[in-house]
C-alpha cells in the first residue's frame, strides 16, 4: 500500500524547524562550547548583575552569581535531554499499548500458562509472603510453556487488554498531571534527572494510547487487514507489519504537542522547586530565581523568551499538512 | 422652627453617636486583630523538654514561663517566675547554692499558686527515664539538688557542682511545668533529683517512673499544648502544620496583677498568629500587601531592596543589628570519610566565606574564627584567623590526611585503609531548601570542590526532613545557623559525648574536647572562661567538625502600625510579647 506523500512548510514552520534545530544542536555541544562560566560555578563578585556588566556576563547572573547564558545554554540542553526522549518513550509506550489495546480488545485470550508466569512475576515483585515463591512459580509455568511449543497450546481466559489498557490512562489522567509528578517527587524525596525522565514518561503516555486505539479500531476493520487474515498472515504479523503503520498516523501531529506539554511541565516542576537537582540548570529554575530578585528582569526575560519561542515553533509543527 | 431645630440636634446626635459606634468597632478590631509574624518553618514540636528548634522555642515562651528569661532591652538575664534574680552562696571552692524565691502572683491556670515543688518537679521530669530529655538532661546536669524550704513553699534553694559564673543565668532558663497536671498524687516527691541523675541506665524499671513516662506521652505536649497548659501568657487556639500558629492572651494571666511591670512581663496582643511561610520571596508579598505584619530574620537583599523602595518605606519600618546567628557549615564525623581532622581541614578551605558574605549578605555581617562572636571582645580569640578560601591549601591538606587524586580527574580522590580496602571522597551537602544563603554556600562549596576534584551532590532538603536527617546523621556535610547569646557559653548539647545523637548533629567528641566544655560550663570566673572559650575556639578550628563562616546581621521588616517591637541582637530579635497597634488607621484582618 504505498502511499506518496510530500511535505510543504510556510514560512512560520520553516523559522520553527530552524529554532528547534538550533535548540537541538545547542544541546548536544553544550559541554564544548566556549562559554565564559560553567553553570555550576557561582562568580560572588557579580551576583545579581545585568547583562552587558563587568565580568563577561554577557546575559548578566543570577542570585547566586550564576552566569544566565551558560544557564540558558545548559537548560536548553537539559530541555532537549529531558523532554525528547520523554516525548519518544511516552509515544512508544502509548503507540503498542494503544495499538494492542485497539487490535485485539478485550477478546484475545491466552494461554494459562502465561498467567502463572505473570502471577509468578507479580509474587515476587510485590514482595509478597515467601518471595522465592513468585520465580518458582514463574519457572514452572516458563517450562510448561516451551513443553507446549511442541503440543498443542490450551487457551486460557481471555485477557481483558483493552480494559487494561484504558483504565490505566483513565486512573493517569484522573490525577492533574503536575499533581501525580510533585506527588511521585515528594514522595521519593527528590528526582534525579534519570527519575524525573521516567516520572515525565509514565505520565506522558496515556494520550498517544488513547490516539493510536481510536485509529486501530478503524484500522483493524479495513479490507486489507481481513485480506490478510483471510490469507492465513498470524495475527501478531498483521497488527506489527500492517496495521500499526496506519495506526501511528495521528502521533505525527501529537508529537510536537507531546513536547510542549512535557516542556511546560519539566519548566514548572524546576520553577516549584521539586524538579531536577539543584546543579543541572533549567530555564524553569531560571525564572523562579526572579522571585528573589525582582529587579533583575533579565532572570524572568531570557528564560521566558527561550521558553515562548519553543513552544510556538512546536505548536507550529504540530499545524503541519500533508498533500 | 424648634421643631426643625429639635431634628437638626436629634440629627446631629445621631451622627455622633454613629460615629462613635464606628470608632468603637474600629478600636475592637484593631484590638482583634492577630499580630502576624512570619516563620520560615513549623516548630515541628512544641515539647517543653525536647525544643527541635528556635521557632519552637519562641512558641513555648508563649506557653509557659521560665524561673528567668533573657531581657531584650536591658541585655540582662531578668526575673520572670522568680521574684529576683537568684542570691549566690559558695559552698566551699565546688559547691554553689542559688536561692530563688517565686512570685506570689504567678499562678497556673486554674489558679493554684506556682510553687517550689513545680520547679523541682521539672527538675526531675530532665532526669526522667523515658521521656524525651536527652537535651536537657545534659544541660542541667550541674544542678545536683533542689531544697524546698519548709517554711515557704515559694522558696528554694539549687545545689549546683561547680561554681561557674553562668550558672546563675542557665539555673532559671527552664519552662516550669505543672506538677498537679503530670503526677497529681506528688509520687515523685520520694525521688530525689540526685537519684534520678544517678540512675544506671541498667537499672530495673520502676512502676512511678513508667507511669509518669506515660502519662506525659499521653499528654502529648509536643502537639498538643493544651493538654499540658503552662502559666505563660498565651494559649494554642490552633496549629494547621505548615500553615500557622494561632495563640490567643489568657484573659486572666497572673503576670497582670505584677506592678510595675518589667518587658518580659507584658502580653499587649490579644491574638498571635505565626504564619509559616518557607519561601522568603513569598513571606516579602505577603509583608507589602499587608497579609504579614513583621517578617524576622528577613534575607539581607530583600531588605535592602525594600528599604530603599518609597512603597514599601510609607508602611514599614525596618529594623538592622547585630545578632548572635553564626552560619555554619558542619561535617559528620561519624562517616569514614571525615573521621580525620586533616580531611575537615581541607574541606573547610573550599568554603569561601568572604565572598559569600559580600555576595549574599551585602557584607552585613562579622567574619569569625569560632562560635563566639567576634563582638565579644572578652571571649573571641581575636589570635586566630578566620579559614582561608584556599582549594590549593586544600589539596595539600587532602594528600596530607593519605588521599590521592585518580589518574582520571573524574575519578576524584581515593585512600587506602590501613585494614585494606578503598574510601572514596564523594560528599553529599544536605541544607534547608527555603533558605538562600545556605543553597549558595552549598553551591561555591560544589565548585570549589569540583575544582580539586571532589564530586559534592547538593541535597536541599525540607525544614523538618533536615531536622531528622541531622539527628539520624544522614548527611555528609551541613549547612544551617546556629542561635546563640552573650550570656551561656554551654556547648554541652552541641558538641559533646553526651549528645551524641541528640544535638550533636556532627557526631564529634574527643576526650579533650569534652573536658574544655565541662570546663567552660564550671567556670567560676569571667577570666578563667575567657580563656578556656580562646583554647575551645583554637582546638575546634583545628579539629574543624564545624566551620563558622560569619555572623549575621539581624533584619526585621514590620508594620509601622506596630509598637513595642523593641529590636534586639538577642534571639528572636524582637519581643513579640510587647508590640501593640499604634493608634491610627487600622489593620485589615
Amino acid at each position: 500500500m504505498a502511499v506518496l506523500t510530500t511535505f510543504s512548510f510556510s514560512w512560520t514552520q520553516k523559522w520553527a524547524f530552524a529554532w528547534l534545530g538550533l535548540l537541538v544542536a545547542v544541546a548536544a555541544v553544550a559541554p564544548a562550547l566556549p562559554l565564559p562560566y560553567l553553570p555550576t560555578v557561582p562568580d560572588l563578585a557579580h551576583v545579581a548583575q545585568a547583562p552587558l556588566g563587568p565580568g563577561r556576563h554577557w546575559l548578566g547572573t543570577d542570585v547566586q552569581g550564576r552566569d544566565v547564558l551558560s544557564l540558558l545554554v545548559f537548560g536548553t540542553r537539559t530541555a532537549v535531554l529531558l523532554t525528547l526522549p520523554a516525548a519518544l518513550l511516552a509515544a512508544c509506550i502509548g503507540a503498542l499499548a494503544g495499538g494492542a489495546a485497539g487490535f485485539w480488545g478485550n477478546r484475545r485470550r491466552v494461554e494459562t500458562a502465561y498467567w502463572v508466569l505473570a502471577a509468578g512475576g507479580a509474587w515476587w515483585v510485590l514482595r509478597l509472603p515467601a518471595p522465592w515463591l513468585g520465580p518458582l512459580v514463574a519457572a514452572l509455568a516458563g517450562a510448561r510453556l516451551l513443553m507446549s511449543k511442541r503440543n498443542r497450546p490450551t487457551p486460557g481466559p481471555r485477557l481483558p487488554l483493552d480494559a487494561l489498557v484504558m483504565g490505566a490512562a483513565t486512573a493517569l489522567d484522573s490525577i492533574p498531571r503536575l499533581v501525580l509528578v510533585v506527588a511521585m517527587a515528594a514522595s521519593a524525596g527528590g528526582v534525579s534527572a534519570t527519575g524525573l525522565l521516567v516520572l515525565l514518561t509514565l505520565t506522558a503516555w496515556p494520550t498517544p494510547a488513547r490516539l493510536v486505539r481510536a485509529q486501530m479500531l478503524r484500522v483493524r476493520a479495513l479490507p486489507f487487514a481481513e485480506a490478510a487474515r483471510a490469507a492465513g498472515v498470524p495475527e501478531w504479523r498483521i497488527w506489527l507489519r500492517h496495521a500499526m503503520p496506519h495506526a501511528i498516523k495521528p502521533l505525527e501531529s501529537n508529537f510536537p504537542l507531546s513536547l510542549v506539554s512535557l516542556l511546560s511541565l519539566e519548566s514548572t516542576l524546576s520553577f516549584l522547586g521539586v524538579g531536577l537537582p539543584p546543579e543541572i540548570a533549567s530555564w524553569g529554575r531560571l525564572m523562579a530565581s526572579f522571585r528573589q530578585e525582582p529587579s533583575a528582569w533579565w532572570l524572568l526575560a531570557f528564560p521566558t523568551i527561550m521558553l515562548v519561542i519553543s513552544i510556538l515553533s512546536l505548536n507550529a509543527l504540530a499545524r503541519w499538512r500533508r498533500i | 422652627m424648634y421643631r426643625v431645630r429639635q431634628n437638626s440636634s436629634a440629627g446631629v446626635l445621631l451622627c455622633l453617636a454613629l460615629a462613635l459606634l464606628l470608632q468603637g468597632c474600629k478600636a475592637n478590631r484593631r484590638e482583634a486583630a492577630a499580630i502576624k509574624i512570619r516563620w520560615a518553618h513549623d516548630p515541628e514540636n512544641l515539647d517543653p523538654l525536647q525544643l527541635a528548634n528556635q521557632t519552637a522555642v519562641d512558641a513555648n515562651y508563649l506557653l509557659n514561663c521560665s524561673l528567668l528569661q533573657a531581657d531584650l532591652v536591658t541585655h540582662q538575664f531578668a526575673p520572670v517566675l522568680a521574684e529576683a534574680l537568684p542570691t549566690v552562696q559558695f559552698l566551699g571552692d565546688s559547691l554553689m547554692r542559688l536561692h530563688y524565691s517565686l512570685r506570689p502572683e504567678a499562678t497556673w491556670d486554674n489558679g493554684r499558686p506556682v510553687l517550689a515543688t513545680d520547679v523541682a518537679f521539672t527538675l526531675k521530669l530532665m532526669f526522667c527515664p523515658g521521656l524525651p530529655n536527652e537535651t536537657p538532661s545534659s544541660e542541667y546536669r550541674f544542678i545536683r539538688e533542689i531544697l524546698l524550704d519548709p517554711n515557704n513553699p515559694r522558696r528554694f534553694s539549687l545545689v549546683c557542682t561547680g561554681q561557674a559564673v553562668e550558672y546563675v543565668q542557665a539555673s532559671g532558663d527552664f519552662f516550669v511545668l505543672p506538677e498537679a497536671s503530670l503526677d497529681p498524687g506528688g509520687e515523685m516527691r520520694r525521688f530525689s533529683l540526685a537519684d534520678l541523675q544517678h540512675r544506671p541506665a541498667t537499672a530495673l524499671p520502676n512502676a512511678v517512673l513508667q507511669a509518669l513516662a506515660q502519662r506525659y506521652a499521653a499528654a502529648a505536649p509536643g502537639q498538643t499544648p493544651e493538654r499540658l497548659p503552662g502559666c505563660g501568657p498565651y494559649r494554642l487556639v490552633k496549629w494547621e502544620k505548615d500553615r500557622y500558629l494561632r495563640f490567643r492572651r489568657k484573659p486572666h494571666w497572673w503576670a497582670d496583677r505584677v506592678r510595675p511591670r518589667p518587658v518580659l512581663l507584658e502580653a499587649r496582643p490579644a491574638r498571635l498568629q505565626y504564619v509559616i511561610i518557607p519561601d522568603a520571596a513569598t513571606a516579602s508579598l505577603a509583608l507589602q500587601r499587608g497579609d504579614l505584619d513583621v517578617f524576622p530574620q528577613m534575607p539581607t537583599r530583600e531588605f535592602t531592596r525594600l528599604r530603599t523602595s518609597p512603597a514599601a518605606r510609607a508602611t514599614l519600618n525596618f529594623y538592622a543589628t547585630a545578632s548572635y546567628d553564626v552560619t555554619t557549615v558542619g561535617f559528620n564525623t561519624r562517616h569514614a570519610v571525615l573521621a580525620d581532622a586533616l580531611t575537615r581541614q581541607a574541606l573547610s578551605r573550599c568554603l569561601d566565606a568572604a565572598g559569600v558574605l559580600k555576595a549574599n549578605e551585602l557584607r552585613q555581617g562579622q567574619r569569625t574564627v569560632g562560635l563566639i562572636s567576634p563582638s565579644d571582645r572578652l571571649n573571641y580569640n581575636d589570635s586566630l584567623t578566620p579559614v582561608p578560601f584556599d582549594p590549593a591549601g586544600a589539596v595539600r591538606l587532602l594528600r596530607r590526611a593519605g588521599w590521592q587524586r585518580a589518574a582520571r580527574p573524574e575519578a576524584g580522590w581515593r585512600r587506602q585503609l590501613p585494614q585494606g580496602g578503598t574510601q572514596e571522597l564523594r560528599l553529599v551537602v544536605r541544607y534547608r531548601a527555603d533558605e538562600q544563603l545556605f543553597a549558595t554556600i552549598a553551591l561555591q562549596f560544589q565548585a570549589a570542590a569540583a575544582s580539586i576534584g571532589v564530586p559534592v551532590a547538593l541535597l536541599p532538603t525540607e525544614s523538618g526532613a533536615f531536622s531528622m536527617a541531622l539527628r539520624n546523621g544522614d548527611f555528609d556535610v551541613y549547612v544551617r545557623s546556629l542561635r546563640g547569646n552573650p550570656f551561656i557559653f554551654n556547648f554541652t548539647s552541641l558538641l559533646h559525648s553526651q549528645s551524641v545523637g541528640a544535638g550533636n548533629a556532627t557526631g564529634f567528641s574527643t576526650p579533650e574536647s569534652d573536658r574544655l566544655i565541662e570546663a567552660i560550663a564550671a567556670a567560676n570566673t569571667q577570666q578563667r572562661r575567657a580563656v578556656l572559650l580562646r583554647r575551645f575556639q583554637a582546638l575546634m578550628q583545628q579539629q574543624a567538625p564545624i566551620v563558622p563562616l560569619f555572623f549575621l546581621s539581624s533584619h526585621i521588616a514590620a508594620s509601622k502600625q506596630l509598637t513595642g517591637l523593641h529590636p534586639s541582637s538577642i534571639k528572636p530579635g524582637f519581643t513579640a510579647t510587647a508590640m501593640d497597634w499604634a493608634a491610627g488607621p487600622t489593620t485589615p484582618q
